[in-house]
C-alpha cells in the first residue's frame, strides 16, 4: 500500500460578483463540492474581497474572490483544475503550493472581513451615544425631583 | 568690487548646503524586502505591489525600485500572478 503524501495548497477563485451577492453560500458549496469530488480536504474557505477587475474578464467588470486552503495529493491538482475550468460559475482560478503558510496566516483578516469589521464599529459607535443620552436624561429627572 | 565679494560669499554658502545634503542622505544598503526580511512576496498584497508599478501598469526597474535581484524576481512573479487574476492591470 502506497501512502500518498498530501500537501497544503492555496486557491483563489474569481466569481461573478452578481452571483456571489445573491447566493454566496451556494458558490462556496459549489467550490467545496469540486474539492470533495477530487478527494481533497478543505481546510478553510473564505470570501477574500469584492472589487472591480483591472480588466474585463468574460465581459464582467466586477468580481468576487474566494480564498481556499486545502490539502490534496499533488497528482490530483490537474484534475481539480480541469474540473474548475469546466464549471461555468467560476471565471478564473489560481492554485499555488502553500507550504510556507501558517495557521495564523490563514486566519488573517481579508479585505472583506476588514470592511465588515469597520461597518460593525460604525454601527456600534452610532448606538453608544444613545445609551449616554438616556443616562443623562435620568440624571436630569432626578435633579428636578 | 563689493558686488564681487558678495557673489563669492553667496557661492560659498550654496556649496556648503549641497555638501550637507550629500552628507545627510545615505544610500540604502539593502532593498525594502531584505530590510523587512520577507521571504515570500504575496500576489494578494496589492498595497506593496501597487507601489512597484507605473501609472500605466508597467513594472519599475530595479534601479527605480531599489530592489535586489532576487527580490525583483519575486516581485515580478507576484505581479504577473496578480495580473492573471485581474487584480492588477497589464496596461492601462
Amino acid at each position: 500500500m502506497e501512502t500518498v503524501a498530501k500537501r497544503l495548497y492555496e486557491a483563489l477563485f474569481l466569481v461573478d460578483s452578481a452571483e456571489a451577492a445573491t447566493d454566496a453560500e451556494g458558490v462556496s458549496a459549489h467550490i467545496e463540492k469540486i474539492f470533495e469530488r477530487n478527494s481533497a480536504e478543505v481546510v478553510s474557505i473564505r470570501k477574500w474581497d469584492e472589487r472591480p477587475l483591472a480588466y474585463e474578464i468574460m465581459g464582467k467588470s466586477r468580481g468576487t474572490y474566494f480564498l481556499v486552503y486545502f490539502n490534496s495529493p499533488s497528482g490530483r491538482i490537474t484534475s481539480i483544475e480541469r474540473d474548475i475550468q469546466l464549471s461555468e460559475r467560476i471565471m478564473r482560478v489560481l492554485i499555488l503550493r502553500a507550504d510556507h503558510v501558517t495557521e495564523e496566516d490563514m486566519k488573517k483578516d481579508t479585505p472583506a472581513t476588514m470592511l465588515d469589521k469597520k461597518a460593525q464599529e460604525l454601527q456600534d459607535s452610532k448606538k453608544a451615544p444613545d445609551i449616554d443620552y438616556t443616562a443623562e436624561a435620568e440624571n436630569e429627572d432626578l435633579d428636578v425631583d | 568690487m563689493r558686488s564681487q565679494g558678495f557673489n563669492r560669499n553667496k557661492s560659498k554658502t550654496n556649496n556648503s548646503r549641497r555638501r550637507k545634503r550629500k552628507e545627510n542622505t545615505r544610500e540604502q544598503s539593502q532593498c525594502r524586502f531584505c530590510r523587512s526580511k520577507t521571504k515570500y512576496v504575496d500576489y494578494k498584497d496589492l498595497d506593496v505591489l501597487g507601489k512597484l508599478l507605473t501609472h500605466r501598469g508597467k513594472i519599475f526597474s530595479r534601479k527605480r525600485s531599489g530592489n535586489c535581484a532576487s527580490c525583483q524576481r519575486k516581485v515580478r512573479l507576484a505581479i504577473k500572478r496578480a495580473r492573471f487574476m485581474g487584480l492588477l492591470p497589464f496596461t492601462s
